[in-house]
C-alpha cells in the first residue's frame, strides 16, 4: 500500500464515522439480499394455490382461498417494499458516514497542504510551478479522497453482497451456482482492464488537448508573423494535424468505452442465460423450483455491480497511491528559510549592513551578486540604479530573507538576519516589490493586508502618502471597491500605489521600494517621494529606480553592474564622476527636452 | 438565437455524415429491440420448454438467447463507437471552421480580444458540443425506442399487469426530477466553491512571497480554512441528496416488483398468467427505469452544450476580417516603389478624417521610397513608427489617404500577393515550436532545404546554427527562450531572406547585443537589404547613417526629413534623438 499508509492516522481520527459506517454497509446489504428469497417463496407458492384454486372453484371456500392468496401475496409484496426501505435507510446512513468522513479527511489534508505551502520559501516555488501545486491541491487530493470514501464503501458492500449471495445460492444448488458464476471473474477482470485502458487513454487525450491548445495559443500570439508571411494556410494545416491527432485520441478512448458496455451486458446476460439453461434442467429433474430460477436471476443482477465495482476499486487505489506520492513530495519538502528555534522578542531599528555578500541562483553557476559590502545607517536613504539584470532586486530580497546569501552576511541592527526571528524581522520591513501583486479583495483590505489592526485613520494616512486619495475617492465604492476580475481594473500606476500604501501602513522602520513607481509619471512620483521625505530620517529607505529625479536626493547612490557596486556616492559626486550615473542624468535631461518640444 | 435554431445549426454539422447517422439509427433501433426481447424469450423457455420438461427444447432456446445477446452486444458496440466517430468528425470540422475564422480576422479584432478567450472558443467550447454531436441525439432516440419496446412487450404479454407495473412511473419521474433539481442546485454551488477554492489557491500560491513578507500566514490560514470549509459543506449537501436518491430509486423498483408479485400472483390463479410471464415482468420492471434515468441526464447535457454553442456561433457570425478587393489588380513584377499619400489612421475604427476629437496615431503622413532605396523612421516611443509598418502590410485599413505599391493602391491587391512582396523582421523575434529550419521556411511549400541552407550561409548564421545539435533540424524549445537575442535575430533574418521579398520591413531591436554579435548582425542586415526597398524603424546608428532618407516622426506627424548629415545640421528633434539613442553606440 506504501504511500497510502500515511492516511492511517486519519482513519483513526474519524473512527466514530468509519466504524458505524461500515456496519451500516453490512446491514444494508443483508436486507437487500433477503428480497430474492421472498420472490422465490411467492413464485413457488403460486402453483400450489393454482392447484387448490382449481379444486375449490365454484365451492363456498372459493373466496376463502382467494383471500388467503391475496393476503399472502400482499404480505410478500409489502415485505419486499419493507426490506427495500430498511436497506435504503442503512444505505443512506452509510453514505452519510463513510462518504462524509472522506470529505472531512479531504478538508484536513488540504488544510495541512496549504499550511505547509505557507512555510516553504522561494526556492521551492521556483521548482514547482503554480499550476502544478494547484493540481495537487485539487485533483490529487480528490483521487485520495475517492480511495478513502467510495473505494472502501464499495469494497465492504461487495464483500457482504457477494458473500451472502454465494452462501444462499450454494445452499440451494452448488451446481447451478457454479454455472451462474462462470462469467463473474471475467466481469471483474474486464472492468479492471477497461478502467485501466480508459485512464491511460484519457491521460493521452488530455495531453493532446494541451498540445492543441498551445498550438492555437502560439498561432494567435504570433499572428503578425503568420499574416506578414501569408502563412495562414500552413498554420491551418498544422492546426488540422493536431486537431486530427486529437480526434484519433478521442476515438481511441471511444473504442474502449464503446466496448465496455457490451462486454458488461454480454457477461451479465450470459449468467442469466446459464441460470435458465442449467436451472431448467434441474427443475425438470425436480431438484429445484421455478422460484429458484427467479431468485437466482435476481441474485445475479444484484451481484453484477459489486463485482464490477471491484475492478474500479483497484484502479482507484492505484491512482490514489500515485497522487499520495505527489502530495508526499510537498509534505516532505523542508522549509529552507526558517527562523532560529528560540525566538527573542526584539524590534527592528533600521540599520542595514552587507558584508561581502554573494548570491547565485540555485543549481546554476550564474553569479547574481558578487561580494557586496554596504552600510546603511538607520534613518538614511539609499538609491540603487543599474541595468536590468545587474542584481538590484536580489539585493533587496536578501534583507527580508526572501533568499539567503551563498556567502557573506546580511545584518540588521548588527545582527545576522538568519538569527532574527523571521516574524520580527519581516514585521520591521515594508516591502514594495517590482511586480505588483494584489489580491482580489477590496482596495481597503489590500492595503490593510500590511497591518491587520490598522484603523481608518492609519488607512487614510497611508493612502494620502501614496498619493492614492483622489483615486480612491473616484472608485465606485471607495475603499470597498473590489480590484481585479470581480471589480474594477486598476491602472499600472494605481496598482503600484496600492502596493505602496500597503507597505506604508506598516509604519515599519525599513522601507524597501523595488522600482516601485515605474508606472507612475515623473510628477506624481516626485509628489510621493516628497511626502515620503517626511519619513526620511525616521525610516531607513532603500529604493531601486531608473529615474534620476527619484535618486538624486538620497544620502547614498549606488550603481550596480553585473552583481558588483561600480559607483557609489551622492548625486553631485556621481554626476561629476562621469560614469554610468552621469550618462543616465544626461539621457533623462534629453528626454525631458524632447517631451517639451512636442 | 432560440434554442431550437441553435440546435438546428449544430445538427447542420452532421449533414456530411448523414449516411452514417442513418446506419447508427438503424443499429440503435435494433439494439433497443433486442434488449427487451431477451426476457420475452426467457418467458417462452420457461412456459413452453421447462414446464413441459423438454431438455432439447431448452437447449434450442438457449442457443437462440445467446445469439440474441451476442447480437445485442455487438450492435451496442457499433452504436457507441459509430456515434462517437460521427461526433468526432463533426467536431473536427467545426473546430477547423472556428480556427480558420479566427485566423482570418484583422489585427483590429485581435487588439480587442484576449487571446485566452479565443483559445477557449476553439478548444473547450467546441469540446462541449461533442457530447451532443456524438452520443447525444442518437442516445436520446435509443432510449425512447427502448422505452417503447419494453412497454410493447409488456402489454403484449399481459396488459393489466403492464399497467400495474407502469403505475409507479409517476413516482419515479417525480423522484428523478426532484433529485435532478436539487442536485443541479447543489452542483452549481459545488462548482462555485471549487472555483473559489482554486482561485484562493492560485492567488495565494502566486502571491506567497507577499503573504510571507507581510507576516500574514496565520490570518491567511484562517481564511483558507473558511473557504475550504464552505467547499466541504457544498459537497456534504450533494452527498446528502445522492444518499437519498439511490435508495429512493431502489425503493421505486421494489414497489414495482412487489406489485408484480402481488397482482401477477393473483392473475396467475384467476386467469391464464404463467410463471414465465411473471419472471419476465420482474425483469422488465428493472429494465424499464434505466432509459428513463438516462433521458433526464441527456437533457442536462444538451442544456449545458447550448451555452457553448451560442458563444461559438456568435464568434462565427461576427466578421472583422480585412475585405479583399472584389476585382483585385495583379501586381505583376514588383519593382518596390512605396508611397504614403496623406495617410490618416486611428485605432478607433469609428474615427473619421476631420474629427479632431479622435485619437489619431498618424496625421496626414506622406512619403515615398524609390525601388531599392532605404527609409529609416526615427522618433520617440509612441510616435507611430510601428503603425506605419502595420499599415504597409495592411494589418489595418486606413481612414484617410492612400498607400501605394508601384503606383497601385494596396486595397486593390490581394492580401496574399501584397504580403508575399514584403519581408517583415520584428524586434521581438517570434519563434514557433518546431525546428530552426521550419522557423525559417515557416513551412511554406516551395522552399527547399537547399534554399534554407543558402540563406543561413548568406546571413552569416552558419557558425551558430552549426553548433546546435541537429543544425537546422534542432528543435526550438520554449519559443526560443534558450537562444540568445542575437541568435533569434539571425533566424528571423534568414526567414526574411529565404522568402526573397522585394520589400524589407524592419523593426530593429532596441536592446544592445555584444560587439561581436553586433558585427555579425550588421553584415547580415547589409546582405538582407541588398537590392531591396527597405523601411526600417531604426535603432542602430549604422542603419540611420546609411539610410537614403530619414523620417522623424513625432506624435503621429512627420516633423523632419532628410539624410543623416542634413538632419544633424538642423539641430532639431533629430539631433536630440540621435544623442539619446545613438550616442552610446557612437562612443
Amino acid at each position: 500500500m506504501g504511500p497510502l499508509s500515511r492516511l492511517n492516522s486519519y482513519y483513526w481520527t474519524y473512527r466514530h464515522l468509519f466504524i458505524p459506517g461500515l456496519l451500516f454497509a453490512v446491514i444494508s446489504s443483508v436486507f437487500a439480499m433477503i428480497v430474492p428469497t421472498v420472490v422465490r417463496r411467492a413464485i413457488d407458492a403460486i402453483p400450489q394455490f393454482v392447484v387448490t384454486w382449481n379444486a375449490v372453484r365454484g365451492t363456498p371456500v372459493e373466496s376463502l382461498v382467494y383471500w388467503d392468496l391475496f393476503s399472502t401475496l400482499a404480505f410478500m409484496g409489502v415485505a419486499i417494499v419493507g426490506l427495500s426501505i430498511l436497506s435504503g435507510i442503512f444505505s443512506f446512513l452509510m453514505r452519510q458516514t463513510v462518504v462524509v468522513a472522506s470529505r472531512h479527511i479531504e478538508f484536513d489534508l488540504r488544510n495541512r497542504l496549504y499550511d505547509h505551502l505557507q512555510r516553504l520559501s522561494s526556492g521551492f516555488y521556483m521548482t514547482h510551478p503554480t499550476g502544478d501545486l494547484i493540481t495537487r491541491s485539487t485533483s490529487d487530493i480528490e483521487q485520495v479522497r475517492r480511495y478513502i470514501g467510495p473505494a472502501i464503501m464499495y469494497t465492504t458492500r461487495a464483500v457482504v453482497t457477494i458473500g451472502t449471495a454465494l452462501t444462499v445460492m450454494f445452499v440451494i444448488s452448488p451446481k447451478l451456482t457454479l454455472y451462474a458464476l462462470i462469467p463473474m471473474p471475467f466481469l471483474g477482470l474486464s472492468v479492471f482492464l477497461v478502467a485501466r485502458m480508459v485512464h491511460v487513454r484519457s491521460d493521452r487525450l488530455q495531453a493532446q488537448y494541451s498540445v492543441l491548445s498551445s498550438r492555437v495559443q502560439e498561432a494567435l500570439a504570433g499572428i503578425r508573423v503568420v499574416k506578414a508571411y501569408a502563412s495562414e494556410a500552413v498554420e491551418e494545416e498544422r492546426f488540422k494535424r493536431e486537431s486530427a491527432a486529437y480526434r484519433e485520441r478521442s476515438l481511441d478512448l471511444a473504442r474502449v468505452e464503446a466496448a465496455w458496455r457490451p462486454v458488461f451486458v454480454f457477461l451479465v446476460g450470459l449468467s442469466s442465460i446459464f441460470v435458465v439453461w442449467k436451472g431448467g434442467a434441474l427443475v425438470i429433474e425436480g431438484s429445484i423450483s421455478l422460484g429458484n430460477i427467479a431468485e437466482y436471476m435476481i441474485y445475479v443482477a444484484l451481484m453484477t455491480w459489486p463485482v464490477a465495482s471491484m475492478g474500479f476499486v483497484i484502479t482507484m487505489v492505484q491512482r490514489a497511491s500515485a497522487s499520495m506520492t505527489r502530495l508526499g513530495d510537498v509534505f516532505d519538502a523542508e522549509p529552507e528559510i526558517a527562523g532560529p528555534l528560540q525566538p527573542g522578542d526584539t524590534r527592528v531599528r533600521g540599520e542595514i549592513t552587507f558584508e561581502h555578500v554573494s548570491y547565485r541562483y540555485p543549481d546554476t553557476d550564474q553569479t547574481v551578486l558578487d561580494g557586496i559590502s554596504l552600510h546603511i545607517p538607520a534613518g538614511t536613504t539609499v538609491a540603487i540604479v543599474g541595468r536590468t539584470g545587474s542584481g538590484k532586486t536580489t539585493l533587496m530580497e536578501l534583507i527580508p530573507r526572501l533568499v539567503d546569501p551563498v556567502a557573506g552576511r546580511v545584518l540588521v541592527d548588527g545582527r545576522d538576519v538568519r538569527e532574527w526571528p523571521l516574524e520580527a524581522l519581516r514585521a520591521g520591513i515594508g516591502y514594495v516589490p517590482q511586480d505588483v501583486f494584489l489580491f482580489s479583495d477590496t482596495v481597503g483590505n489590500n492595503i490593510r493586508f500590511g497591518r491587520m489592526d490598522a484603523d481608518q485613520e492609519a488607512l487614510r494616512e497611508a493612502v494620502l502618502d501614496a498619493d492614492l486619495a483622489d483615486a480612491v475617492e473616484a472608485f465606485p465604492k471607495k475603499y470597498e471597491t473590489f480590484v481585479g476580475e470581480r471589480g474594477i481594473t486598476l491602472s499600472g500606476g494605481q496598482k503600484q500605489r496600492v502596493s505602496l500604501a500597503r507597505a506604508l501602513i506598516r509604519e515599519a522602520p525599513i522601507l524597501l521600494l523595488d522600482d516601485a513607481l515605474s508606472a507612475v509619471d515623473t510628477g506624481t512620483e516626485r509628489a510621493i517621494l516628497e511626502r515620503l521625505q517626511r519619513h526620511y530620517g525616521r525610516r531607513t529607505v532603500v529604493l531601486v529606480t531608473h529615474r534620476v529625479s527619484a535618486a538624486q536626493s538620497a544620502d547614498q547612490i549606488l550603481v550596480l553592474d553585473e552583481g558588483a557596486i561600480v559607483e557609489r556616492g551622492t548625486h553631485a559626486q556621481l554626476e561629476a564622476a562621469g560614469g554610468f550615473y552621469a550618462a543616465l542624468c544626461r539621457k533623462q535631461q534629453l528626454e525631458a527636452e524632447l517631451e517639451a518640444m512636442a | 438565437m432560440s434554442d431550437a435554431s441553435t440546435l438546428r445549426r449544430i445538427v447542420e454539422y452532421l449533414r456530411p455524415y448523414s449516411v452514417w447517422v442513418g446506419v447508427a439509427l438503424v443499429s440503435v433501433l435494433a439494439t433497443s429491440f433486442l434488449g427487451p426481447l431477451i426476457p420475452k424469450l426467457v418467458q417462452v423457455t420457461i412456459d413452453q420448454e421447462i414446464v413441459a420438461g423438454d431438455v432439447e427444447g431448452i437447449r434450442r432456446m438457449i442457443v437462440l438467447l445467446i445469439g440474441v445477446l451476442a447480437a445485442e452486444s455487438v450492435l451496442s458496440f457499433v452504436n457507441a463507437y459509430l456515434t462517437q466517430w460521427i461526433g468526432q468528425q463533426a467536431i473536427y470540422d467545426l473546430r477547423t471552421r472556428v480556427y480558420r475564422h479566427i485566423q482570418r480576422q484583422s489585427l483590429r479584432f485581435f487588439d480587442g480580444q484576449p487571446i485566452g478567450r479565443l483559445i477557449t472558443r476553439a478548444t473547450s467550447d467546441v469540446e462541449s458540443l461533442s457530447q451532443v454531436l456524438s452520443a447525444g441525439l442518437v442516445t436520446i432516440l435509443g432510449d425512447a425506442f427502448k422505452i417503447f419496446f419494453i412497454a410493447w412487450f409488456m402489454f403484449s404479454l399481459n396488459w393489466q399487469l403492464a399497467l400495474v407495473t407502469i403505475s409507479v412511473m409517476p413516482i419515479m419521474l417525480y423522484a428523478t426530477f426532484w433529485f435532478k433539481r436539487k442536485v443541479r442546485d447543489a452542483y452549481r454551488d459545488t462548482r462555485a466553491q471549487v472555483a473559489r477554492l482554486n482561485a484562493f489557491m492560485q492567488e495565494h500560491v502566486s502571491g506567497m512571497r507577499i503573504v510571507q513578507l507581510f507576516g500574514r500566514e496565520g490570518e491567511e490560514m484562517r481564511r483558507f480554512e473558511a473557504v475550504n470549509d464552505d467547499h466541504r459543506e457544498a459537497h456534504l449537501r450533494t452527498i446528502f441528496y445522492f444518499a437519498l436518491f439511490w435508495p429512493a430509486i431502489d425503493l421505486v423498483s421494489s414497489i414495482a416488483l412487489g406489485l408484480v408479485i402481488w397482482y401477477g400472483g393473483l392473475s396467475a390463479m384467476t386467469s391464464t398468467l404463467t410463471v414465465g410471464v411473471l419472471i419476465a415482468f420482474i425483469q422488465y420492471a428493472r429494465q424499464f427505469f434505466e432509459p428513463m434515468r438516462n433521458l433526464s441526464d441527456q437533457f442536462n447535457t444538451l442544456q449545458s452544450a447550448m451555452a457553448g454553442a451560442e458563444r461559438i456561433f456568435d464568434l462565427l457570425d461576427t466578421d472583422a476580417s480585412i475585405l479583399e478587393a472584389s476585382e483585385p489588380r495583379a501586381l505583376g513584377t514588383v519593382r518596390g516603389r512605396i508611397a504614403f499619400r496623406n495617410v490618416w489612421f486611428s485605432y478607433d475604427p469609428e474615427a473619421r478624417v476631420g474629427d479632431d476629437g479622435a485619437e489619431w496615431v498618424l496625421k496626414d503622413v506622406s512619403f515615398e521610397v524609390k525601388p531599392g532605396q532605404s527609409l529609416a523612421i526615427v522618433g520617440a516611443t509612441g510616435a507611430g513608427k510601428t503603425t506605419i509598418i502595420s499599415l504597409l502590410l495592411r494589418f489595418y485599413d486606413i481612414q484617410g489617404g492612400d498607400i501605394l505599391l508601384d503606383g497601385v493602391s494596396i486595397r486593390d491587391v490581394r492580401l496574399r500577393e501584397l504580403r508575399d512582396q514584403i519581408g517583415l523582421v520584428l524586434q521581438d523575434v517570434f519563434l514557433f515550436s518546431g525546428t530552426i529550419g521550419e522557423n525559417i521556411t515557416l513551412g511554406l511549400p516551395g522552399i527547399g532545404t537547399d534554399a534554407c541552407e543558402r540563406a543561413v550561409d548568406a546571413i552569416g548564421a552558419r557558425p551558430f546554427v552549426g553548433r546546435l545539435p541537429g543544425g537546422l533540424d534542432h528543435e526550438v524549445r520554449e519559443r526560443g527562450a534558450l537562444l540568445s537575442h542575437g541568435q533569434r535575430q539571425l533566424v528571423s533574418f534568414a526567414r526574411a531572406l529565404v522568402h526573397d521579398p522585394r520589400i524589407l520591413v524592419l523593426d530593429e531591436a532596441t536592446s544592445s547585443v555584444d560587439t561581436e554579435t553586433e558585427e555579425v548582425i550588421q553584415r547580415a542586415l547589409e546582405r538582407l537589404m541588398e537590392g531591396r526597398t527597405t523601411v526600417a524603424i531604426a535603432h542602430r546608428l549604422s542603419t540611420v547613417q546609411h539610410a537614403d532618407q530619414i523620417l522623424v516622426l513625432h506624435h503621429g506627424q512627420i516633423r523632419e526629413r532628410g539624410s543623416h548629415q542634413e538632419l544633424l545640421r538642423q539641430d532639431g528633434l533629430y539631433r536630440r534623438l540621435y544623442e539619446l539613442q545613438y550616442s552610446e553606440q557612437a562612443a
